[in-house]
């Protein structure tokens, strides 16, 4: 059985990645993990690093 | 290096080529083919770059200590308006002083003071409340009779209420902070302007927008007093007793703060809110389709913050030497970021004239981008979710009721009259 999924925000913006959901307009297939984005990626609305996001309790 | 014709100069800062729509249109579509970057040399003003492409704009908002919000006006000013400004502000091109004139290191610290109550996880908690609002302005809707002018009667005081009640301003002074913010905001328009489109002079318009404000900070004064004395769980509240650094924040930047959110709170939802109403009633197709799956709704709200792009640009000044998209700019150039060209861009948006709700993916930049995105975004969206869903599942059909119209103005508008009729389920 897979892990649980987690969420992730973006500190500048508060965007939310929920890893369950994805984000499909983001070429993003739900259930994808946050490892699995590429490092270089960044915030769909503000541009911020992946690295400034924190995973978060919802 | 070639200067930007003057005619097309002129067009992209004429209050009224926005309450037209089509002109400026026109003009930035003439731009990005054309002269993607360059110079507006207009008689009166200092000359400024024109950024039009929706990748300048990011590459420009990313850079925030290249390329800094504060150190000239963030609006687009002529040199006498920026000059009675300067003699009024010992100096400094600001009227106010709120998020979108600070750089670093000011800028997150101010920022962070309210971000958390912006995040999507604690905008929740007031979807019933919200809801509760959005029912009441469609019930009202109901009542009159199949017809109403859906920007005056709904979309201009649906956001307000949700914005005034998050601030702390009771119900009762919600007539004069709308119309404050339009004479604000509208201060080019004869129909909302506090001269009321007497000619008059720069001084005079000066002065007018300074009153203004002034009588934004005597309102917000009395409620940083009271706040202190008793604390409530509004945003007043964090304002009036928030620190930066240990100390209370100073007293431009709290009234700044205070209006921003007093304006472009409520504004910017506003004329989204209206401008999608008008696009669906000369669509009924996409109306019946969101009304069949209301999945769709988050694709409407995307295509209307870019079909309207409330928000029509933001300045910007060079702090060094930089090139962008081939072009040399000089350390203190000033840059016009011009959001609405940027979201009619050709190469990002397929039929960019075009309004769809399925527009997937819309990378629209209405909000801006990097570290001055807009902080309401999330609470933006919310209260247009709740909107649309509420008056789809009690509106059948909607059909323009005469001929809506727009704000005239080059910094911030959207439509002021959107007659409608329409037929209840």
């Amino acid at each position: 059985m897979s892990a649980s999924y987690s969420v992730w925000q973006c500190r500048t913006c508060g965007y939310l990645y929920d890893e369950e959901a994805g984000d499909p307009a983001e070429g993003l297939a739900p259930g994808t993990r946050w490892a699995d984005i590429p490092a270089d990626w960044v915030c769909p609305l503000c541009g911020t690093a992946k690295a400034d996001f924190d995973m978060i309790e919802l | 290096m070639t200067a930007i014709p003057d005619d097309i100069a002129r067009t992209i800062i004429d209050p009224f080529a926005y309450a037209d729509g089509d002109r400026v249109d026109e003009a930035f579509t003439w731009l990005r083919r054309e002269a993607p970057l360059a110079q507006a040399r207009i008689e009166g003003f200092d000359p400024f770059w024109v950024v039009t492409r929706h990748a300048d704009i990011k590459e420009v908002e990313r850079q925030n200590d290249l390329f800094h919000n504060g150190d000239r006006s963030t609006i687009l000013t002529n040199i006498e308006a920026d000059r009675a400004v300067r003699q009024m502000m010992g100096g400094s091109p600001h009227l106010v002083r709120a998020l979108v004139q600070m750089d670093a290191p000011d800028h997150l610290p101010y920022r962070r003071l309210t971000q958390g109550a912006f995040l999507p996880q604690n905008l929740r908690r007031l979807e019933g409340r919200i809801r509760e609002i959005a029912r009441g302005f469609i019930d009202r809707m109901a009542d009159s009779g199949g017809s109403c002018d859906f920007a005056r009667d709904v979309a201009f005081l649906y956001p307000l209420h949700v914005v005034m009640e998050l601030i702390g301003v009771p119900e009762s002074d919600e007539p004069r902070m709308l119309k404050l913010t339009q004479e604000l905001f509208g201060s080019a328009d004869p129909e909302l302007s506090r001269t009321g489109g007497r000619d008059v002079s720069l001084q005079e318009g000066v002065d007018s927008i300074q009153s203004v404000v002034m009588d934004f900070m005597a309102y917000f004064n009395a409620m940083t007093e009271d706040r202190r004395a008793n604390p409530r769980e509004d945003l007043a509240s964090l304002i009036a007793n928030g620190t930066i650094d240990g100390q209370p924040l100073g007293h431009l930047e709290a009234m700044g703060y205070y209006i921003i959110a007093a304006t472009a709170g409520h504004d910017t939802t506003s004329s989204t809110t209206a401008g999608a109403l008008w696009a669906l009633a000369e669509r009924p197709d996409q109306y019946a389709g969101l009304q069949a799956d209301p999945g769709l709704i988050g694709g409407l709200i995307e295509e209307s913050i870019r079909w309207v792009t409330p928000v029509k640009h933001f300045m910007r000044t060079a702090t060094d030497d930089a090139e962008l998209a081939g072009q040399k700019i000089a350390k203190g150039d000033w840059m016009m970021l011009s959001y609405p060209s940027g979201n009619r861009d050709e190469a990002v948006f397929e039929d960019p004239f075009e309004f769809r709700i399925d527009r997937s993916p819309n990378r629209h930049i209405a909000f801006g981008y990097g570290a001055h995105v807009c902080l309401g975004q999330h609470l933006a969206r919310l209260e247009m979710k709740i909107l649309w869903e509420e008056l789809f599942k009690r509106v059948a059909s909607i059909e323009l009721d005469g001929e809506p119209r727009r704000m005239a103005a080059s910094f911030v508008c959207g439509p002021k009259s959107v007659p409608i009729r329409f037929k209840l389920h």
